[in-house]
């Protein structure tokens, strides 16, 4: 009896050691076997955008006769996804993701440039300012899919009845949010907000500061040379940061220092706030919650503190490759990646998120125009493609392109705790600002 | 002959009971090896090391990760918003806990009563976020509205958005949310206590504050304890509905010592800073738990 107990024992140890240790070389053999299984991960941003990628991968890979396995991602997870991947080296073979999550891939050389693609395909077809985005050493590391542009969105019968024009410069900017602070029914409360500076620490909070950083000129790094210029800009980044606050205290509602996005969005669908910086997703908001304010929506760039303008704040996706494998399979997933790029499909893609998504190319350009989902807003495609072709637009932290900076930026708090700060009268503007840019240096040479 | 033989067999059966205990440990010890006294051992090295999570190798840097943190002019911040968050808590579940139960325990309360009152423990903690983010919401939150109408917040103001009452919101949902758990051990514990006390007492005279004072009370000394050591080490180490609510604002007045962790290692993907940071997170518990029972064995005394 003591021996079979024994034995027993003994076995199940064993057999625990054997199958834990044993599960990856499984895994390997069964990689092996198939191969012609494509991995792509991509950042759920809405369910609309994930069942036209779904759709697209399966016809390419029906026309390409291989298998492929799509895994959507939050994007509050991708950070904490993507190290856990490069540290165990699962990364997938081909990955949907904003600017950051690729400069990310990029600084743990996981990537395949992509020039060659984008050659076949006709450079020239390509926005070049997306191009340049993707760009570090040389060499485009990922294929533009579409990108987004940060603009005033308003409310334009608003802006009629109180005889308001587009303001041209901050100080316009301000009077008109103080004039459409609307206390409609005369009860000594708010109806209507001007403009909700919204500062929620999870990624809004720097997202609206970069907008009005790069209005007034003051960069992270310096878009030629890549050197850190934000400790030079001290100055002019107080002068940004009082100007915020001004705001917040005159024509914000004191909540919006915890809003993100969907309060921000939701508030102008609403009609409780009559403009707000947004990448144009207030639109499908608009189309869902509340159609019948879609036609008093307009768009307009937020000015320079004198007019001028230096540069907005955008974003975008793109489609990378890891470099992982042999050539014949770095061959295929760039084969899948070129199919994914008809003026059609491209136009598709963006289409998923109409107004808030601006595809890639020029000929997909065209397509989206036409598409009823868009036909309202000819006035405002107009105004954000022309921002994407004439003017400056840049990530956080990607102002030279390519940089691991901008995704610690993204999944960092401080820009949000300071920025709040500020806001609740804890901290003085001199002192987040000093603040701001020991943690950027510190970041700065984290990475280098 | 015949003896010698005897105690042979009974150092045999010895021996053997005892290698018996021992196989019947060894995969317990090998789990406690793998999952908690490696990590534990690792996470200590990788506190002095800059280790990232962008480089796979690493050197020693001996106490620039501790020097850095102490020297962090939030650290102290985030310090006593861990102190707050885990002491009112605690202190909330376990009053809240141990009401419940004696109500439970008192009335003839069903299983389905019991069961519904488990409901909080089971509600995921996403969810609960979204319905705390909802019903806070400045413009059109339930709870915002009342206390706008109570004179006790601004119009349009949501208690996230404002120090002091974020971390009272969180504290109060949290307490919502976990005090099913020392209600189920209170009440066990209650059920085990000798109603023969009770009617003693009765005959006695002692009315229902006499009662509970010197009987019921100090038959729960010893759940209390373990309750609050596990609720403590819980709580303190509670990541998700603080993150999911308030995101550690606003200005860092919910920021806690696991959310500085998780921006440590997935916001700046400093491991080797993020691990100094748990290890002191690690020993202030330890300290806590040690001083705690010290105290309580103390006064037993």
């Amino acid at each position: 009896m003591f021996k079979k107990m024994v034995v027993l024992v003994l076995l199940l140890v064993v057999g625990a050691m054997v199958f834990a240790g044993g599960n990856s070389e499984d895994t390997v053999v069964e990689e092996k076997d198939t191969s012609q299984k494509i991995v792509i991960w991509t950042n759920l941003t809405a369910d609309a955008q994930a069942v036209v990628l779904r759709k697209q991968f399966t016809e390419v890979a029906q026309e390409m006769d291989v298998d492929f396995e799509m895994v959507t991602i939050s994007f509050g997870d991708m950070y904490t996804k993507l190290a856990t991947a490069v540290e165990s080296g699962t990364v997938p073979d081909i990955m949907h993701t904003n600017f950051s999550g690729t400069a990310y891939l990029y600084s743990q050389d996981m990537l395949s440039p992509m020039d060659d693609v984008i050659a076949d395909l006709g450079k020239d077809d390509f926005i070049a300012s997306y191009l340049h985005v993707l760009n570090a050493e040389g060499k485009t590391w990922g294929l533009p899919d579409w990108a987004l542009h940060t603009s005033v969105w308003y409310r334009k019968d608003l802006f009629e009845k109180y005889d308001i024009d587009i303001p041209t410069d901050w100080d316009e900017f301000m009077a008109a949010a103080e004039k459409l602070t609307i206390d409609n029914d005369g009860d000594g409360k708010t109806d209507i907000y001007g403009f909700p500076v919204a500062l929620n620490a999870t990624h809004v909070a720097a997202q609206t500061f970069y907008e009005f950083l790069y209005s007034a000129g003051v960069t992270t790094v310096d878009p030629e040379t890549g050197e850190y210029t934000f400790g030079s800009q001290k100055e002019t980044a107080e002068e940004v940061l009082d100007y915020m606050m001004e705001l917040y205290h005159n024509v914000s509602p004191k909540s919006s220092i915890e809003w993100a996005w969907s309060e921000y969005r939701n508030a102008l669908v609403e009609g409780t706030v009559a403009m707000t910086l947004d990448m144009g997703a207030v639109i499908l908001m608009s189309q869902s919650n509340n159609p019948e304010m879609l036609e008093n929506l307009g768009c307009f760039d937020l000015p320079g503190p004198d007019g001028h303008k230096a540069a907005s704040f955008g974003s975008g996706y793109a489609f990378v490759a890891s470099n992982s494998g042999d050539s014949d399979q770095i061959k295929l997933k760039k084969e899948f990646l070129t199919r994914l790029y008809t003026k059609e499909r491209a136009a598709e893609r963006a289409l998923s998120r109409p107004m808030f998504a601006f595809p890639s190319l020029y000929s997909a350009v065209a397509t989206y125009r036409d598409d009823p989902k868009v036909a309202l807003f000819g006035e405002q495609i107009d105004t954000i493609t022309d921002a994407f072709e004439n003017n400056n637009w840049y990530w956080y932290g990607m102002e030279n392109g390519l940089s691991q900076l901008s995704s610690q930026i993204e999944s960092t708090t401080f820009f949000g705790e300071t920025l709040q700060s500020v806001a609740l009268g804890m901290e003085s503007t001199e002192d987040a600002i000093e603040y701001i840019d020991q943690q950027l240096q510190e970041q700065v040479a984290l990475i280098q | 002959m015949e003896r010698a033989r005897l105690m042979g067999h009974k150092r045999d059966y010895h021996t053997q009971r005892q290698l018996l205990g021992i196989i019947f440990i060894i995969p317990t010890v090998l789990f406690l090896l793998v999952f908690v006294i490696y990590p534990v051992i690792y996470n200590v090295i990788l506190s002095f090391t800059d280790a990232r999570l962008m480089k796979p190798d690493f050197s020693f840097i001996a106490f620039d990760n501790y020097k850095k943190l102490f020297s962090n002019m939030r650290f102290l911040k985030y310090v006593k918003n861990t102190l707050i968050w885990t002491f009112f808590s605690v202190i909330g579940q376990l009053l809240l806990g141990l009401s419940i139960a004696l109500l439970i325990n008192k009335k003839k309360s069903g299983t389905g009563l019991r069961s519904f009152l488990l409901i909080p423990y089971v509600v995921p903690a996403v969810a609960l976020a979204l319905v705390t983010k909802w019903v806070t919401n400045g413009d059109y939150g339930i709870v915002s509205w009342w206390l706008n109408s109570l004179g006790l917040l601004e119009y349009r103001q949501s208690p996230l958005a404002v120090p002091g009452s974020a971390m009272a919101v969180l504290i109060i949902v949290n307490i919502w949310r976990s005090y099913p758990f020392p209600m189920l051990i209170y009440w066990a514990t209650l059920k085990g206590i000798d109603k023969e006390l009770y009617d003693a007492a009765n005959v006695d005279g002692a009315g229902t504050f006499q009662t509970f004072w010197n009987i019921t009370l100090p038959h729960l000394k010893n759940t209390t304890i373990v309750l609050a050591i596990l609720r403590i080490v819980w709580t303190a180490t509670y990541f998700d509905l603080i993150w999911l609510i308030t995101g550690g604002g606003p200005a860092g007045t919910t920021t806690h010592l696991p959310i500085m962790i998780y921006q440590a290692s997935f916001g700046t993907f400093q491991t080797g800073y993020a691990s100094s940071i748990s290890v002191v997170l690690g020993l202030f518990l330890f300290i806590c738990v040690v001083f705690y029972v010290k105290k309580t064995i103390a006064n037993d005394r």
